[in-house]
């Protein structure tokens, strides 16, 4: 079970105050594959993914990439560790070029000992390389050098992700990548999405948008009120009679 | 307020190829300021001048501290209110070596350059947990604190200071109180510091410092401990700031508590924001002219700090980016022109 599983959560709880705002939940991402969580608002998709990614420590439980216990870690150690993360709320360095928030992220991909962050940044090869790599990929050369801040939306959110990209994470943390995009750039996200896993990428998505969750995931965690209410393939989930009661049931309006 | 005038957050440098480009006019302004330096100084020994060369000294080493404050005010986004801590320790340390040990420039400097970076260390730890407005205040009650206790100690000469400080000997028979030999080994030292931040900001760890400033939570999910970022920055410009200070008893043959109070602090945070934040060169050029014309302001009327404060007022109205940093883009403008010309 172990082998092809990258990420393993194991009776992750946190809680605010008197509110369980992730109560127990237990769930794997599987190698090579897009695993999803979904749930209403407020079921705590988005605190379980900051406990994940070691934005905020858990009360009990376990967080277990590729065998190695990274439970309560903080960010940079579990880059280290190969996880990397993308943000709901685009969160760049906006006063800085395109180019420049690609360069501080990349730098991750230059080994070597501390002192060689003390050379001047063209000695560091490895990280213009994958900058490079990166605007080519993520079709951002026409505004590589203007400032972050003065990007469109669906700029920025492609930024967001590439930044995520350009340690060269084995997991990648996806919250809410489509978030405020149009219909065309949401498509375009799916496709790029599904790109990176062919690659051998693993995903984990929080994402809002239930349709593209079901087109684009391999297996879906369903959240509600903090706890894991189902999880399975797309399918089967959707046909979960408890999730549609919780989940589409309400949602299916809207969506 | 507060924030708007004293924590530039938007109006720093534009980074990389902007930079890049700007880096120019920002070379040849520094280029200028130290040619300048360099002739004021022959010019001043050559009519047999004294005073104003002792004043340029103490201007420039007043530079230094500029730029320790320049590196976490306008690089890293941090406000430091009590800087002066760092630049009266080097001071009193550099002095109690010289007084005891040995009259050494050279092991004045480094004994004074050992402890501000501990006291940096043991400040930053404290300091730097805060950000904004706290960290600012921070810094402020550590320079009030450690003042108070040099103040009320009488082994350092409690409020009088330590006064009778012998000249330092730098070899070859060089002595500090050689008006124009200090004045070259200071602008000289400080050339050095400024050469060597210019070059540290284009460094991986330079350029994080800009990161500090613009999103500092996005950093650990980079890869990068802020925290460690911002430890090193800040010990760094305590460094700074001492190896300034330890230079200050060599010209004035004296130290005193006042070194540390607010007054030099908040001198050094003026001094940077008129001359232009973050350009680095700046804060050199502030401190140059402040220090000058409270000096001469000084000489005429006892009330220089209403002249002075009206000129921050005028400056922070007219070049909210300073003078530097309202002068770069003009030159660099006017530098792009005459390249387009000749390449024609």
């Amino acid at each position: 079970m172990s082998a092809d599983n990258i990420l393993q959560v194991r009776n992750l709880s946190v809680r605010f105050g008197a509110l369980k705002a992730v109560d127990d939940v237990s769930f794997d991402a599987r190698q090579g594959a897009i695993t999803a969580v979904i749930g209403p608002n407020g079921a705590g998709k988005s605190t379980l993914f900051n406990l994940v990614s070691g934005a905020f420590r858990p009360h009990s439980g376990r967080v277990t990439l590729a065998g190695r216990d990274i439970t309560g870690q903080p960010p940079q150690t579990l880059l280290a560790a190969g996880l990397a993360r993308s943000f709901q709320i685009t969160n760049l360095f906006f006063e800085l070029p395109v180019r420049e928030n690609l360069r501080l992220a990349a730098q991750f991909v230059e080994a070597g000992p501390w002192w060689r962050g003390l050379r001047p940044v063209q000695a560091s090869r490895a990280a213009l390389q994958r900058v490079d790599e990166l605007i080519e990929q993520f079709d951002l050369a026409a505004d590589a050098d203007e400032v972050a801040g003065a990007l469109s939306h669906g700029q920025q959110r492609r930024l967001e992700i590439a930044m995520a990209l350009a340690s060269r994470p084995r997991l990648l943390l996806l919250d809410e990548p489509t978030q405020g995009m149009s219909h065309a750039d949401t498509q375009d996200t799916a496709g790029l999405i599904r790109g990176l896993v062919q690659r051998g990428l693993s995903i984990l998505i929080v994402e809002h948008d239930v349709d593209l969750v079901m087109k684009l995931s391999d297996h879906v965690v369903v959240m509600h009120q903090g706890a894991k209410l189902a999880e399975g393939p797309p399918a089967a989930v959707r046909a979960d009679p408890a999730v549609q009661a919780a989940y589409f049931g309400k949602e299916a309006q809207h969506a | 307020m507060l924030e708007t005038t004293l924590h530039p957050q938007g109006r720093a440098l534009p980074a990389a190829p902007n930079r890049g480009r700007r880096a120019d006019a920002l070379r040849w302004i520094a280029g200028a300021f130290f040619l300048a330096a360099l002739a004021f100084g022959i010019v001043a020994w050559a009519v047999g001048d004294v005073f104003f060369l002792r004043l340029a000294t103490e201007a420039l080493i007043y530079g230094g501290l500029a730029l320790s404050v320049d590196l976490l005010l306008g690089r890293t986004g941090l406000l430091p209110l009590g800087q002066a801590l760092f630049f009266g320790l080097g001071a009193y340390v550099s002095a109690l070596v010289l007084k005891h040990w040995a009259a050494s420039f050279w092991l004045a400097l480094a004994v004074a350059m050992a402890a501000s970076a501990l006291a940096g260390l043991m400040g930053g730890l404290i300091a730097i947990r805060s950000k904004g407005v706290y960290f600012a205040l921070i810094s402020f009650g550590l320079a009030q604190v450690v003042s108070k206790v040099v103040y009320n100690t009488r082994e350092l000469g409690a409020s009088d200071g330590l006064i009778g400080v012998p000249a330092a000997q730098l070899g070859a028979g060089l002595s500090t109180a050689l008006p124009l030999g200090f004045f070259l080994v200071v602008l000289a030292l400080i050339f050095a510091t400024w050469a060597l931040l210019s070059w540290l900001m284009d460094t991986p760890f330079g350029r994080q410092l800009a990161a500090v400033r613009g999103n500092e939570q996005r950093l650990a999910f980079i890869g990068v401990d802020p925290w460690r970022v911002k430890l090193a920055v800040f010990v760094l410009a305590a460094t700074i700031a001492g190896a300034s200070g330890a230079l200050y008893p060599m010209l004035r043959g004296f130290v005193s508590p006042e070194l540390m109070f607010f007054q030099v602090s908040g001198n050094a945070v003026i001094n940077v924001i008129v001359g232009g934040t973050g350009t680095l060169i700046g804060p050199l050029l502030g401190s140059s002219l402040l220090t000058g014309l409270r000096s001469v302001v000084g000489s005429w009327t006892e009330h220089h700090h209403i002249a002075i404060g009206l000129l921050f007022v005028i400056v922070v109205i007219l070049a909210p980016r300073g003078l530097v940093g309202g002068l770069a883009p003009r030159l660099q403008a006017w530098l792009d022109r005459r390249r387009d010309q000749e390449l024609s």
